[in-house]
């Protein structure tokens, strides 16, 4: 995310955030602002926003949807208020001190409900000194809950700039296991691995197993990854009655190096055409 | 829970459901060898009974969201040996747990060195069967180690060990909870794998491991799968288990996969084996289990049937059609 980007979004979220709520409510989040105790407070304010601001969802105007869309960053659009202003306070915080701040928002977690986590997770991108929030992240795709778990893996920059490579290929495999928006997941084609690869495969493999299907944009992680033995099970699932896995285990191949694969996949004259065609593509699943 | 989108979908792709008679088992008894109580209804304890389960063993797992003190721990674990086992004894099951310290939680480490401390006083209480449940998650780095200082605790104690594998990874991370059993020291015949499915079975039974299988609804085995698994490896060193939780899951997994079994033509012998015998053989090796304490004396399937009488210290039925409540 360039900086220049970050800093248009926060003034936009916070002019969405003012334009928003009414003004006594404004002045109570600007008078924590101001505060000098803002730690000894946060909890409290952080808590009690949503009776200051309702819960409608957020109203937002053309241009400002444009600038917040060009950084990645359209769907806060979709917010309510309460989400979006506790995003916009925990963003306004002051992290000079870098462990009273850690320790001042830190503590919010292990007492959080259901939408107080929600927006926590959205906040980690807009939260100062990224590298601290790690941990929190990780633990948040341990989550049993829908919602913090979208809140985490949908439309959210900081696992894909942030997370080690474990913790990353665990949010992954766990949008599968939980049937997340896939294609929400951003960084997902950039970080792509061996290891995520394989561990999908096997997954795969289990679906089949127990004759269930294979979400689609599971092979678009495994395509440059392509060797003789993903190749065995690739014929597997092209031999399966499934024409949407069929196309996208093809689309996989074709992004490959792998050449006995495209020599295979030339075999099957439906999907040789639909390849040809250009007209497969991820956003077709 | 956290994939509710995918239950309406998975109900239309079952189709309609065949009902549970109850008859095909009739008289049959059953051991739920992993099923957690404590997130169920006594009108689960009863149904229980009702189908023939006389004793199960509850492992201590997580809570749904993670604890964040040690009391909760503590708290925890001693209701599993105190109140759970009242409330199940009152429905005449003979409740058992496993203690240990679940592998999502074992990521907190400042947490996770605290409760280890405290397992030595749980894991040596009458009624104990094994450490449990434990094993990998997220595979991490926490996960391994406190999966390896449960298994020389389990060791040290004599104790089975019930191992819970991942849903995610499960293949890999099945083969690694196997390997680092074996590293330790501990006989395969010791350990039970738990959530095994049709891509993990094979190796953990030719590797003398217990494989135990989950019956949950969605996520894990369906018992129409199972059936095809004992008939195509046989009953030996094969246990099957409810696992019921706060999630959506079945308490009656086992009867129904009995009855099942039955009707698709598998041994009563073998059924007897998957469904009772082989899970009391695995976890007696405890020293802690003993059919012979079960109330399975009575005839539990009988004894409600078309009167009110009373017998063993059960709880009176309630009549659940009834508007009146007294």
């Amino acid at each position: 995310m360039r900086e220049d980007h970050m800093k248009a979004v926060k003034e936009i979220i916070a002019s969405v955030v003012k334009n928003n709520i009414n003004l006594v409510a404004e002045n109570w989040p600007e008078q924590f602002i101001l505060a000098t105790d803002q730690p000894a407070q946060l909890a409290k304010v952080f808590v009690m926003l949503p009776r200051k601001t309702g819960k409608l969802p957020v109203a937002i105007n053309d241009d400002q949807q444009e600038i917040l869309h060009t950084a990645g960053f359209g769907y806060i659009g979709n917010w309510t208020i309460d989400r979006l202003s506790r995003v916009w306070l925990l963003s306004t915080l002051n992290s000079e001190d870098k462990d009273t701040f850690y320790s001042t928002v830190d503590r919010l977690f292990p007492a959080a409900e259901i939408n107080e986590a929600v927006a926590l997770y959205s906040a980690l991108p807009f939260l100062a000194h990224p590298e601290i929030w790690v941990k929190r992240c990780a633990e948040g795709i341990r989550s049993n809950i829908g919602s913090v778990l979208e809140a985490i893996m949908e439309n959210n920059p900081y696992p894909s700039g942030n997370l080690d490579e474990a913790a990353w290929n665990q949010l992954v495999l766990k949008a599968f296991f939980t049937e997340k928006n896939i294609s929400s997941i951003i960084g997902l084609d950039q970080r792509a691995n061996p290891d995520l690869a394989l561990t999908l495969i096997d997954y795969a493999k289990e679906r089949w197993a127990a004759g269930r299907k294979v979400n689609p944009q599971l092979w678009r992680l495994v395509g440059k990854f392509i060797n003789a033995k993903i190749f065995e099970t690739l014929k597997v699932g092209l031999q399966h009655y499934d024409q949407i896995e069929q196309r996208a285990i093809a689309l996989a191949i074709s992004e490959s190096g792998y050449q006995p694969a495209k020599d295979y996949i030339n075999t099957f004259p439906e999907l040789k055409l639909a390849l040809a065609d250009g007209s497969l593509n991820w956003n077709s699943f | 829970m956290c994939c509710s989108s995918s239950i309406q979908r998975d109900k239309a792709m079952m189709g309609a459901p065949e009902a549970f008679d109850i008859n095909a088992v009739k008289g049959m008894k059953f051991f739920d060898p992993h099923v957690h109580m404590t997130s169920r209804t006594t009108d689960d304890y009863q149904a229980m009974a009702d189908a023939g389960v006389v004793a199960l063993i509850e492992p201590a797992f997580w809570l749904g969201q993670p604890r964040t003190g040690l009391d909760s721990f503590r708290d925890y674990y001693s209701s599993l040996i105190g109140w759970e086992r009242f409330r199940s004894s009152q429905f005449g099951i003979k409740h058992y747990c496993t203690i240990g310290l679940n592998s999502r939680e074992a990521n907190n480490e400042s947490l996770a060195e605290q409760v280890m401390e405290i397992l030595p006083l749980f894991v040596y209480k009458e009624g104990v069967v094994g450490i449990g449940e434990i094993g990998f998650d997220d595979q991490t780095a926490a996960e391994e180690k406190y999966y390896r200082l449960q298994l020389e605790l389990a060791k040290e104690a004599g104790l089975p060990v019930q191992v819970h594998t991942p849903h995610r990874d499960k293949k890999k991370g099945t083969q690694r909870s196997m390997d680092i059993a074996l590293e330790h020291g501990l006989d395969p015949y010791s350990v039970i794998i738990d959530h095994n499915n049709e891509e993990t079975v094979k190796e953990v039974l030719d590797r003398g491991f217990w494989a135990a299988f989950t019956i949950y609804p969605f996520t894990k085995m369906g018992n129409e799968r199972m059936v095809e698994i004992v008939k195509q490896y046989g009953a030996e060193r094969i246990m099957v288990n409810s696992a019921a939780d706060w999630g959506i899951s079945d308490p009656l997994a086992v009867p129904k996969t009995a009855s099942l079994m039955k009707m698709r033509g598998l041994s009563d012998q073998d059924i007897e084996l998957v469904t009772y015998r082989n899970a009391i053989t695995a976890f007696a090796q405890s020293g802690q289990l003993n059919e012979t304490d079960f109330n399975a004396q009575i005839d539990l399937t009988g004894k409600f049937e078309g009167n009110t009488i009373l017998r063993g210290g059960q709880q009176p039925k309630t009549d659940k059609s009834s508007i009146i409540i007294s």
